[in-house]
């Protein structure tokens, strides 16, 4: 395939590999069972990829495992968000083209990308990632976008780094001295100290939902790509298994303090309320429904949920109060659709990853943000 | 003069002054916004939780800790390459998947890529200086280091 005897295209696509692998020392290239893309924003500023795509698609390839991908951007949203993301719909057919699975969501390991224990992957999405390596026992590297389709098209990705065990053992102890939990907080002052090794919890009964809130923070104010936590997930029975009988480089203590520190005071101040960073499922906008008990919203507040899990939302009682109390339920990614603003929106989330990365964000723990609905 | 050696990550020659941070960066966040849509601006970081926050880090060697956050940065990274508005090379002292991907996205589909050197230890921040002009040679993972003597 290298050499060009199945086309110039994806020589350049298993090159990109080899060269990706060679810069970690990789001895050789490993099957993977899916691939899951970041490379769902059709933004008018990113040239070079769609060069890349084109070529692609010139050539005839297709992906060769199962493959999702990320969510849309809202490029319907306004007329901005129509011209920001104007390669929306070339986008979306390219993708269609290639063969990959439209479940437009960054929580694809719900249904259509589910991965086992010890599957070898080639995602991108980096609370995706964090998710099928710490939570699933899965195996994937924090791949690019575009470094992701090149696996998908040949089905290969390099084994180093977090395909192999002796790199996927903790390094950090990370002791909890806290009140009052908060899951997202937690990720984003363990993402700020740890920075990319991989960290060890102290056990704490952490919630599915948590666990995914947790790492989607950790990736984005830091580059970590699993975590274990103490008797929860799958590679951490106990403390002496998360380590693999190695000492910790080094043991830190996150406080109820650290979390109050990213907290924003001003949760009056802010003009929009976003939550489902990663996007909801189902049972999570349920439990999120049922905790408004107002007529009315006093704030303009959004959902962003699993495509797929929205179209049996709305068959809900909870959709309709929600709806009647007029909070808007969308499915695209809310990070892009804000990113582009004439006036700049304030916006209040209990998402750490969407507190990192949105310009305007505040951050507020979940009760908070739902009573600043309210107030 | 004074030669360091890294490990060689993306071949190259880049040579500038060197812009220095201890902060790890977060490319997606740092150049993923709309004002760097705009030419000319694609390489000013604008991540507000980052130090470097307004800068531009366009023709310089830019050496920081790590790279974080979203595995947006490959494309990021690629784009600003492909759009000749990216540093000359850049020198990091914990390697990670993300950066390395994008110069080598640029290398192989744009022959565009720019030099990337792992340098571990930590005196690094004591040996290169802001404005400093450093020559990365990628393809051994050479730092040179020239400073003008100050009297």
């Amino acid at each position: 395939m290298l050499n060009g005897e199945q086309g110039h295209v994806i020589a350049l696509a298993l090159k990109t590999l080899v060269h990706y692998g060679k810069a970690f020392g990789a001895q050789r290239l490993v099957p993977i069972k899916s691939a899951h893309l970041a490379g769902s924003f059709g933004s008018i500023s990113y040239s070079a990829y769609y060069i890349v795509l084109e070529q692609f698609i010139k050539a005839g390839l297709r992906v060769k495992v199962p493959t999702t991908i990320n969510p849309r951007p809202g490029h319907d949203l306004n007329l901005l968000n129509r011209i920001a993301f104007g390669k929306q719909n070339a986008l979306d057919f390219k993708m269609q083209q290639l063969g990959v699975t439209p479940n437009y969501s960054c929580v694809c390991y719900e249904k259509d990308n589910v991965p086992n224990v010890g599957d070898c992957l080639a995602w991108s999405e980096s609370s995706a990632v964090q998710f099928a390596n710490s939570v699933l026992g899965a195996r994937t590297n924090r791949n690019s976008l575009l470094i992701d389709l090149c696996s998908a098209i040949t089905g290969f990705t390099p084994e180093f780094g977090y395909l192999l065990d002796e790199n996927r053992r903790g390094k950090i102890v990370v002791k909890l001295n806290i009140n009052k939990m908060d899951p997202s907080a937690l990720g984003f002052i363990i993402g700020r100290k740890v920075v990319s090794k991989v960290p060890v919890i102290e056990h704490y009964n952490f919630s599915r939902s948590d666990l995914k809130n947790m790492g989607g923070a950790m990736a984005a104010a830091g580059g970590i790509a699993l975590f274990h936590v103490e008797g929860l997930t799958p590679e951490a029975s106990d403390m002496k298994a998360a380590f693999a009988g190695v000492e910790p480089e080094s043991i830190i203590t996150i406080t109820q303090d650290d979390l109050n520190a990213i907290q924003t005071r001003q949760t009056d101040c802010s003009d929009l309320v976003v939550f489902g960073c990663p996007q909801l499922n189902l049972e999570e906008a349920c439990l999120l429904a049922s905790k408004f008990s107002v007529k009315r919203v006093k704030k303009p507040a959004w959902f962003c949920m699993i495509p797929a899990d929205k179209i049996n939302f709305e068959k809900t009682d909870l959709y309709k109060k929600i709806r009647t109390a007029d909070i808007k339920v969308y499915t695209h990614c809310p990070l892009s659709a804000l990113t582009v603003q004439l006036r700049r929106k304030r916006v209040l989330t209990p998402s750490g990853k969407l507190f990192y990365y949105l310009e305007s964000a505040e951050y507020a723990d979940l009760d908070n943000c739902i009573r600043a609905c309210e107030a | 003069m004074v030669t360091l050696q890294g490990r060689s990550l993306v071949g190259g020659r880049g040579i500038g002054p060197a812009l220095v941070t201890q902060m790890p960066i977060n490319f997606s966040a740092a150049f993923g916004r709309a004002a760097n849509a705009i030419p000319g601006h694609r390489s000013v970081i604008q991540d507000r939780h980052h130090e470097l926050f307004k800068k531009n880090i366009r023709g310089k060697v830019l050496i920081f800790p790590a790279c974080i956050g979203s595995t947006f940065t490959g494309m990021v990274l690629m784009q600003i390459m492909y759009k000749k508005e990216a540093p000359v090379a850049m020198i990091v002292q914990e390697a990670d998947s993300l950066l390395v991907s994008g110069s080598i996205l640029a290398d192989v589909w744009f022959k565009c890529g720019i030099p990337v050197i792992e340098y571990k230890s930590v005196d690094i921040f004591d040996k290169i200086r802001n404005g400093d002009i450093i020559e990365a040679i990628g393809d051994t993972g050479e730092i040179k280091i020239y400073r003008e003597t100050t009297q």
